[in-house]
């Protein structure tokens, strides 16, 4: 089980989280069981806007992420 | 096809745009800051996709003047940004037509509606494709079969025959997005907009992959307003649930609104549910005896289709005014010395909002998106708002406005509870579609029907200022609409108390 924690806070869904967040709920359909996710409230790193979208895999913190990145990194950590 | 839900690097320019606008008008800074957004937004050494970064920074600059509401035509003089943006707004003429702008040099000039053979062709012995072609325009050649650009017909019999899929039916993607046949192409074979045709829809906006089109906005006149201490007062669109994100609840937004110094916010589901009683009425007295058919006037986009494509239609689109003028009359009613600004998915109410019927009511129209580029600027943090400031201005049906059919159902609701009359109802979203519908109408094809027109793939949901998609717009909207305290607009309490 893979926990990814999705920043929500106004920087991060302005610059693409939201976009993000619904590529991994699309994901999620594909691997029932194997991804946990949480949308969150600002993490308060990202100061700078170029820092935003903010997203957790685990215990690794992602900044200025992006959709094929965030959705990579998960995809290591399950069984396909 | 759509690149509608995708975070691109053009939603991303596109929206630091605004965010940067937003932040100029928010503190107070000179003319000259404008000057330098193409700096900062493309702050790279060498170019990431156009040739060179002058000229990534070059369409930055005219993106930032089409955000504050510039004719873009004034680009290709030679002037500073801030030397025209302050002239053009000194000469206090926040927005004029067109609305819509394809940024010419930012054209790619992708090649216009043609069936073109890909490399899956294997030059087969059975060459169907050119058996099947009525113009006989194809040729086998060295390597593979070749359609004849000239004679080809675009009929397709081609393509659907080919065992390989190898043929393709290729058309530019702003001219794909546009359902009344606006594009058209320069002598250089950019894209231009005729706008005879053009209804200010703003699908061609979000569709084209190199973000060549634009359309005006008016953050900083808003914002610059705002600052300097006029009162606004904001009404926003039924489908802002959810817009800003999965936290940012709908008590959060409204509190944030009233954080950046709106003075009061109110549901367009309220005009909504005068609209719908006014259609039902309409509807009631004068279908099919006096009108044919009835259209929905709550869409501008669809509205304009009436005017400037199926003009027989025209006089059978509701002439109520629209949820966005009965809601923006009622707060003015209330707050007279107030000014009026519109919170939509929409980019034709920005259009809408300059019809001479339509000015005194409307001050400024801005998109979700353009807004959430705004609680940035602002640095309002929606999901740390700790008093949520309730709303309740509409009923349900007042609040499914925002999504495909929720008119229809609207007014359907109404006739029946008053008349107990059951009406039929005909529904098109999509500019194509709706355009179809409206012609067919013409034809005589509805008789005593409702029609419902709405210019966006899955209704307001769909608009191009929306954040989140559409099916997810959807679901929360629905959400919303339950918990609302009235069931219909005859039962919306703070109805009763307005008269237009």
């Amino acid at each position: 089980m893979v926990t990814v924690e999705v920043c929500v806070g106004s920087h991060c869904a302005l610059v693409g989280g939201l976009n993000i967040l619904e590529s991994l709920e699309d994901l999620k359909e594909d691997y029932p069981g194997q991804i946990e996710l949480k949308k969150v409230e600002c993490l308060d790193v990202c100061d700078d806007i170029k820092r935003s979208p903010v997203v957790k895999v685990d215990d690794e913190v992602i900044t200025a992420a992006k959709s094929e990145v965030v959705m990579s990194k998960v995809m290591e950590r399950i069984e396909t | 096809m759509t690149l509608k839900g995708l975070y691109t690097d053009i939603s991303h320019i596109r929206r630091m745009v605004f965010e940067e606008v937003a932040r100029i008008a928010l503190e107070d800074k000179g003319y000259e800051e404008f000057d330098k957004i193409p700096y900062n937004i493309i702050d790279t050494e060498e170019p990431t996709y156009r040739s060179s970064i002058f000229k990534e920074r070059a369409i930055v600059a005219a993106r930032t003047r089409l955000a504050v509401g510039m004719d873009y035509k004034e680009s290709q003089e030679h002037k500073l940004i801030s030397e025209s943006i302050k002239t053009f707004l000194e000469e206090n003429n926040p927005f004029y037509k067109p609305l819509v702008r394809v940024i010419k040099f930012a054209c790619e000039k992708c090649p216009t509606k043609a069936h073109f053979v890909t490399n899956n062709c294997r030059k087969c012995l059975a060459h169907p494709c050119s058996i099947v072609c009525p113009v006989d325009a194809i040729t086998i050649g060295e390597t593979q079969a070749i359609i004849d650009q000239d004679k080809c017909i675009n009929c397709g019999r081609c393509r659907k025959v080919c065992p390989y899929n190898a043929i393709v039916d290729y058309e530019r993607p702003c001219a794909a997005a546009c359902g009344v046949d606006a594009i058209e192409s320069d002598e250089y074979g950019r894209a231009i907009i005729n706008q005879d045709k053009c209804v200010s829809c703003g699908q061609c906006i979000i569709s084209c992959p190199f973000g060549a089109i634009a359309d005006k906005s008016m953050i900083y006149q808003l914002l610059t307003d705002l600052k300097k201490g006029d009162k606004i007062n904001a009404i926003i669109a039924p489908s802002f649930v959810g817009q800003f994100g999965p936290l940012a609840s709908p008590g959060r937004i409204i509190a944030a609104l009233e954080k950046l110094g709106i003075e009061k916010v109110r549901e367009v589901s309220f005009g909504a549910d005068y609209a719908s009683l006014e259609e039902a009425e309409l509807f009631h007295e004068e279908v099919p005896d006096k009108k044919e058919y009835l259209g929905t006037s709550c869409c501008p986009s669809w509205t304009y289709i009436a005017d400037k494509h199926v003009e027989e239609a025209k006089d059978n689109i509701s002439p109520s005014y629209s949820p966005m003028v009965v809601s923006a009359d009622s707060i003015k009613k209330e707050d007279p010395d107030s000014k009026v600004v519109f919170i939509g998915p929409c980019v034709s109410k920005k259009l809408e909002a300059t019809d001479p019927h339509v000015v005194d009511y409307v001050d400024y129209v801005i998109t979700f998106e353009e807004l959430a580029a705004i609680f940035v600027a602002a640095d309002i943090e929606l999901t740390k708002i700790e008093k949520e400031k309730r709303i309740e201005d509409a009923s349900r049906y007042g609040r499914g406005y925002a999504n495909a059919g929720g008119v229809a159902e609207a007014i359907r609701t109404n006739l029946e509870d008053k008349y107990g009359s059951e009406i039929d109802i005909e529904k098109a979203d999509g500019l194509a579609d709706c355009k179809k519908m409206l012609t067919k109408a013409a034809h005589g094809k509805y008789e005593g029907y409702l029609l419902e027109g709405m210019a966006c793939p899955g209704g307001c949901v769909g608009g191009p200022g929306t954040l989140i998609k559409t099916k997810k717009a959807e679901k929360e909207v629905d959400k919303f609409s339950k918990e609302s305290p009235y069931r219909t607009a005859e039962n919306n309490e703070k109805l009763k108390k307005y008269e237009k």
